[in-house]
């Protein structure tokens, strides 16, 4: 690895672990820092990967013009999928993670990692900050593929992770090849409940409804102990059928005795290499006014911008979500995701996916042609 | 407070909802009924029962003189319908004042007098058919009916354009029940009462009433109790009322299409490029290619005087030019998303080495130009979003629409006379069923076969009676020799 790699990845090595987790108190003097670090980061990305530069150049921005974190690129989603992006000369074997291709399977899109030294720091603090803030380790019931089985899966890995970092001996997934090993879960469940042991049952959002349907059908539910907690990522939205958030927490209440408060959303996507938490958790145990809206690490900013402008909306107003992101270092910081949020204040709140676009009468909009032709 | 419905007289609602839309500092509310199944089943009952009172006994002469009539009014500039729709059509659509006022007044003339006899004329040996039997060729007497009463879904796209239908269905003395959709609820309301105002127990055979689409038990009954049913909009609009209509019933559907352009070199010499040009723009402007009339992709060909990348970025001059004098609509964020998303991806091919450039409005969406290096095609986000493909000849188009022959409908071409037919051929062969001069292609004219069918004959059915049936009654009357 060249040495100006190295010396990168030590720069956001460094800003991770002086920060540790969310900043608190004066954004505006810890955004000259990051400011900084974005900036070096940006001119090394531009200068490492030629694709990037070619697109950095098509938008007339380069690191001689770039004097804000705010106007570096955004590189698109799609992105990931047309263009390699890697400021590193990927080797044979080296890992890489690919989008799950739901909405163009011959597209996915591909993050190469050379190694996890970044990825990790920005996993942890995080992590043991708004999700454990009560407790250093927990019995982990992943209901998501871990990596040994999904290898190409960010969120694989981070399952694994999450066991490796903060799980206790009980922790464990709970998915082979063909699904969730529903029996499984159900006697980790009633052994925990047993024992009073808190549990975190971590998935996707897909996992909780055939889970809970499974409940349901063979009227199962459990009593778990306080400070069990239920930590889901993805959205409900858009999956075989649509449920209200309210019924979902109530049915979450029912089947586990998990409160509302103790619930937690996680933002984070192949493309990028941080993760975004709903401050729920952190609030309860600082016995704070409770949030449900979404804090990010000190290496990450979010800015919510005009679908039309791609310029920020104020606070309040719905917009797309620009991430950036120091710990993404090996191919794009700035991330224009598909995702649609509203910012209040220092904190975020997610509402899913942009939808397709649709026509009003008989003209048929790409989006509708590609939705004919699968 | 204006009503966006129109009922039989002795049709009474209890509940209302409204829209609320605010002009200047005007306010303007909109006031719909919130429906009942019951009140679908009793506005069909009374249009029918009016309808077999009057209407199927009214000669054709009258209900084209009527309709005519109607059309007269709306030709004048005082008329206050017109006033009205002209105020409320950009408020609602978000469409550009300009173009609304031009087109509707363009289009409320496909609907005179003699343009009706050319809709009729074009399907029926005479339109006299209608009222009563007349001898075929055949030697028989036939008679045409059309259905007691038929229901239409309308799309919203295009303002007014719902009156097409309409018309159509008044033409075959037909009852009509009208669902508006909400995104332009107005004009067939106004346009009713125009033929009240001229003959009301005419409109008392249509009625005219917005709801949401989808809404099952609704559109169940309005299926069932209705013996044809016309849906214009989406795929998905036409998959949802589908399964509602019985077996035995008319179901007839103006679904998803995509319109092109092709400009030949001959129409792009030094003295004619500017206008071809500005043509070209027209037909992908107006009405922010929401009509399915509009095109989406102009094929150019090479060896004219101007090259096809010199034409791209022309149209996209013209495009910002466009923008000044008519705005775009403003867009929902999946419109401007679908956009960002279609701009990227061709901004990243070109990144990669794909032979496409991408000109662009700057800072916001409000139209895109894609040029293709390479013949091909493809649809668009709409929006005033062009692909441009140069192409060595026209006449080797085919293979590149061949892929989305479902879905074409309307071709502008810029051709020489000795082309015109050949190339009119050639894409009728795959399915394409209009072409118009370039810059006409949003404006259909009167008996245009709508996506290759016919307008009346599809809802209408005949009785036949056989000369032995004549023959052999002549025999029973009392006073034969």
């Amino acid at each position: 690895m060249v040495k100006e790699t190295q010396i990168m990845q030590q720069e956001i090595l460094k800003y991770i672990l002086d920060h540790k987790v969310s900043f608190s108190g004066d954004i505006k003097k810890q955004d000259k820092l990051f400011n900084r670090v974005a900036l070096d980061l940006f001119d090394y990305q531009f200068h490492n990967n030629l694709p990037f530069k070619r697109y950095a150049q098509s938008q007339r921005k380069t690191p001689l013009v770039i004097k804000k974190w705010q106007d570096i690129p955004l590189m698109p989603i799609q992105g990931y999928k047309q263009l390699t992006l890697a400021t590193t000369k990927i080797y044979d074997g080296e890992a890489v993670f690919l989008s799950s291709g739901t909405t163009d399977p011959n597209h996915r899109s591909h993050n190469y990692h050379p190694n996890f030294d970044i990825w990790d720091a920005s996993m942890k603090f995080p992590f043991k900050q708004y999700v454990l803030p009560d407790r250093d380790e927990i019995t982990i019931l992943g209901l998501f593929p871990d990596e040994t089985i999904n290898p190409n899966s960010s969120l694989s890995r981070y399952v694994s992770k999450a066991i490796q970092f903060f799980g206790d001996t009980n922790s464990q997934t709970f998915v082979n090849k063909t699904g969730i090993e529903f029996y499984k879960v159900i006697k980790s469940l009633k052994q925990a409940e047993k024992e009073q042991r808190p549990v975190m049952l971590l998935g996707a959002s897909f996992s909780y409804v055939h889970l809970l349907d499974f409940l349901k059908k063979h009227e199962l539910q459990f009593n778990l102990p306080a400070g069990s907690r239920l930590f889901d990522t993805g959205g409900f939205k858009g999956l075989s059928r649509t449920i209200t958030e309210q019924k979902l927490f109530q049915s979450i209440k029912n089947a586990f005795n998990i409160d509302r408060n103790q619930y937690i959303n996680m933002y984070g996507m192949t493309e990028i290499s941080s993760q975004c938490y709903d401050e729920t958790l952190y609030d309860v145990y600082h016995r704070q006014q409770i949030s449900y809206y979404k804090k990010f690490p000190a290496w990450v900013r979010v800015r919510i911008l005009n679908p039309n402008t791609l310029q920020p909306v104020p606070d309040g107003q719905k917009g797309i979500v620009a991430y950036y992101d120091l710990a993404n270092w090996h191919s794009c910081l700035a991330i224009l995701t598909e995702d649609l949020g509203i910012k209040h204040g220092e904190s975020f709140e997610l509402l899913g996916r942009i939808g397709g676009a649709e026509s009003k009468g008989c003209s048929i909009a790409i989006d509708q042609l590609l939705s004919v032709n699968q | 407070m204006f009503d966006i419905f129109n009922v039989p007289a002795n049709i009474r609602f209890k509940d209302f909802d409204k829209k609320v839309y605010h002009l200047d500092n005007e306010t303007y509310q909109l006031r719909y009924p919130i429906l009942k199944t019951s009140d679908i089943k009793n506005i069909i009952l009374e249009i029918k029962q009016n309808r077999l009172e009057y209407l199927s006994q009214l000669p054709i002469s009258n209900v084209i003189t009527i309709i005519d009539q109607a059309i007269t009014r709306w030709t004048d500039p005082s008329y206050p319908q017109r006033q009205l729709a002209l105020k409320l059509l950009p408020v609602i659509t978000d469409y550009d004042a300009e173009t609304i006022k031009l087109e509707i007044k363009r289009f409320i003339r496909l609907f005179r007098k003699k343009e009706l006899f050319r809709f009729i004329e074009n399907e029926l040996p005479q339109s006299e058919i209608l009222d009563d039997f007349h001898p075929q060729r055949s030697g028989s007497m036939v008679k045409a009916f059309g259905p007691e009463a038929t229901f239409q879904v309308f799309s919203g796209n295009i303002p007014g354009l719902q009156i097409w239908s309409l018309i159509m269905t008044t033409l075959v003395k037909s009852a009509s029940l009208g669902k508006t959709s909400f995104s332009e609820p107005l004009f067939p309301v106004l346009f009713t009462q125009t033929i009240a105002e001229i003959d009301p127990q005419l409109a008392n055979c249509m009625a005219i009433i917005p709801w949401h689409g989808g809404t099952v038990s609704l559109e169940r009954i309005a299926t069932e109790n209705t013996e044809a049913t016309i849906v214009y909009g989406s795929n998905k609009t036409v998959q949802s009322i589908r399964p509602l209509v019985p077996m035995s019933k008319i179901f007839l559907h103006y679904g998803y299409k995509i319109s092109f352009s092709m400009i030949g070199k001959e129409a792009l010499t030094a003295d004619l490029y500017t206008q071809t040009i500005k043509q070209a723009v027209e037909d992908v402007a107006i009405y922010d290619q929401q009509s399915c009339l509009s095109t989406q992709a102009i094929f150019v060909e090479n060896h004219g005087v101007i090259t096809p990348i010199m034409v791209a970025k022309m149209i996209a001059a013209e495009l910002a030019n466009y923008q000044t004098k008519r705005k775009r609509a403003s867009l929902t964020i999946e419109q401007s998303s679908a956009i960002n998303r279609e701009r990227t991806k061709y901004q990243l091919e070109n990144i990669n080495g794909v032979s496409v450039q991408v000109f662009t409005s700057t800072q916001n969406t409000d139209w895109t130009v894609v040029y293709h290096a390479s013949p091909g095609f493809s649809s668009s986000p709409l929006n005033r979003f062009v692909h441009v493909f140069q192409i060595d000849h026209l006449e080797d188009v085919n293979q590149y629409l061949k892929p989305y022959q479902a879905y074409l409908q309307s071709c502008a071409m810029a051709v020489s006379p000795t082309r015109l037919f050949t190339l009119a051929n050639q894409l009728g062969e795959i399915g394409i069923n209009r072409v118009s001069a370039l810059g006409e292609i949003t404006r259909a004219k009167p008996g245009w076969h709508h996506d290759g069918h016919f307008n009346l004959l599809d809802l209408l059915h005949f009785i036949d009676v056989e000369p032995n049936a004549e023959q052999m009654s002549e025999k029973y009357d009392p006073d034969v020799e």
